[in-house]
């Protein structure tokens, strides 16, 4: 996790954060394409930006997709006390893709993400990446937004959760394919402007562990908060938000989602990165 | 797309004149104000007041120009919430699909009201807080300088590949390419050819800028200085403590059982 500290040491990883921000919160806008639900959310290309820029670039394409979030909410309109959970959500977007590539076991390919060799599997892994970074913004979201009472978890939480997935996995492998060999030949991978004293010096089994736990408590969190929102199986809190905390949402839902982030942020923390290793 | 993409209003009004951070003060008590009440006539309060704040700064434009997302998000929120809330008082509307109650109905507003109320009091905080002020409102609450430079730099770089995403789409379909199609997947897939050359020309110019800037002694730890530093004066103070006055007693009349449905 020391990698998202250290890297601020760094002009050139400075440089592509700011980079990232500004072509993510560029590409919000403009290609904003099939609008889902009027005001709310798009098929929007862009959201491709934080996984595939997480894999090239690491902890800049974190810190970059949270910045650019938070950008397209100012130049948007729709600043507010839910920019704060936009933030959190595509910082861990972004940040998700270089954590778990290489790390997820029997679902890694074991090589870089350029899409020429072992292709099918790659494609499986870059599968396996995408659902569990979208599926943890779309949580974070729809959590924080349950907090502050202005929509229930089921309504963000699984439209977040589409479109990010949507975008990430139909654009991903393609524009994986086009760029990374030329970003690995201007030398601007992490792996090539992080020092190894950067990098975290996580054994293999414990950063499978933390990426495999990732994966699945962002899944488990989405299906589960939608779950109850949408009271299926009558979950006894379902639907009824009855017992709400003060004027924010169901006391249960911020109760689940309080746990699986902090979770979330222990497993963060005992993380590691495979993919020095893997580059050729 | 406007060649500006900002919302900042340049105009000499008392909240322009103020500091970013007693806005943000003061932001802090409209926001609390707005979530700690549920019932409509409560919420409509701090809606009211950053709305009549924000035509009387001269964002009307800009509110106009996002009205069609306050509304989508308006209307969105109270055709949901009903659905996720206990029924109560007396039925408004019954209809072979389910009836509407009077408790339902005012649950939903409210909440349609917070929405609004929170994309106004921001609309209002970027209408009258220049980027540049935002940053350095950033830095003097102590978030660090490497930080607060990533986004001043991204602010400005974001108009330039905004210009540039505009270009190559029109360029690419001066080519011929055609953007579109009702499945997603294939509308996702047309957007391919337009994405690498905006990839390509932002990230091209990241070793060079880093150079210029090293070149110049760029160094995140040392001591910074601002040209254009904000006074923080009596006024400030007074908004602040006026902020955080509007938070507390929306919580403690919130507590006593006011505002809620």
């Amino acid at each position: 996790m020391r990698e998202l500290v250290t890297m601020w040491r760094d002009t050139r990883m400075i440089m592509l954060v700011a980079v990232v921000a500004a072509v993510y919160a560029a590409l919000l806008i403009p290609f904003a394409g099939l609008v889902l639900v009027p005001g709310i959310t798009a098929v929007r290309p862009g959201n491709v930006i934080p996984v595939i820029f997480g894999l090239m670039f690491g902890p800049a394409a974190a810190w970059g997709s949270a910045i650019g979030n938070l950008i397209n909410d100012i130049f948007a309109g729709t600043f507010g006390p839910g920019s704060l959970f936009g933030f959190i959500g595509n910082f861990f977007f972004g940040m998700l893709g270089y954590k778990l590539w290489g790390n997820l076991g029997p679902l890694s390919s074991g090589v870089e993400p350029d899409f020429r060799e072992n292709a099918g599997r790659q494609l499986v892994e870059f599968v396996a990446v995408a659902v569990a970074a979208s599926a943890a913004c779309a949580a974070i979201i729809a959590w924080g937004l349950e907090v502050l009472g202005l929509f229930p978890f089921s309504v963000l939480g699984t439209l977040i959760f589409l479109n990010n997935t949507l975008a990430t996995v139909v654009l991903g492998p393609p524009l994986l394919y086009l760029t990374y060999p030329r970003i690995k030949r201007m030398g601007l991978l992490y792996t090539d402007l992080l020092h190894d004293e950067d990098l975290p010096d996580t054994g293999t089994g414990q950063a499978q562990t933390a990426a495999l736990g990732l994966l699945t408590i962002a899944i488990a969190w989405v299906v589960v908060g939608i779950a109850i929102s949408m009271g299926v199986q009558d979950v006894p809190f379902a639907a009824d938000q009855g017992a709400t905390f003060g004027e924010g949402g169901a006391t249960v839902q911020i109760a689940l989602g309080a746990i699986a982030f902090l979770i979330f942020l222990g497993l963060t923390s005992i993380s590691g990165e495979r993919l020095s290793e893997l580059i050729d | 797309m406007s060649s500006s993409p900002s919302l900042y209003v340049d105009r000499d009004t008392f909240l322009h004149r103020l500091n970013a951070r007693s806005k943000m003060g003061l932001l802090l008590g409209v926001f609390v104000a707005a979530y700690a009440f549920g019932d409509p006539l409560w919420v409509f309060v701090p809606l009211a007041a950053s709305f009549v704040a924000l035509v009387a700064v001269g964002g009307w434009p800009n509110f106009k120009r996002l009205s069609f997302i306050v509304v989508a998000l308006f209307l969105v929120g109270f055709a949901v919430w009903p659905a996720f809330t206990d029924p109560g008082g007396d039925v408004l509307l019954s209809t072979p699909l389910g009836s509407i109650t009077e408790r339902e109905v005012l649950f939903a507003l409210g909440r349609s009201q917070r929405i609004a109320a929170f994309i106004v009091g921001g609309l209002l905080f970027v209408t009258t807080t220049s980027n540049e002020e935002i940053v350095a409102g950033m830095r003097s609450i102590g978030i660090p300088y490497a930080f607060c430079f990533a986004v001043g730099t991204a602010l400005r770089l974001f108009p330039t590949f905004l210009g540039s995403a505009n270009t190559v789409r029109q360029a690419q379909a001066a080519r011929g390419h055609e953007v579109g199609g009702r499945n997603p997947i294939t509308l996702l897939r047309s957007y391919v050819p337009l994405l690498i050359p905006v990839f390509m020309t932002a990230i091209r110019n990241v070793q060079t800028q880093a150079m210029a800037l090293e070149a110049r002694g760029f160094d995140t730890r040392g001591e910074r200085s601002f040209y254009n530093r904000q006074p923080f004066g009596t006024a400030d103070w007074l908004v602040v403590v006026l902020g955080l006055a509007v938070a507390a007693a929306s919580v403690w009349l919130r507590l006593q059982g006011y505002g809620t449905v």
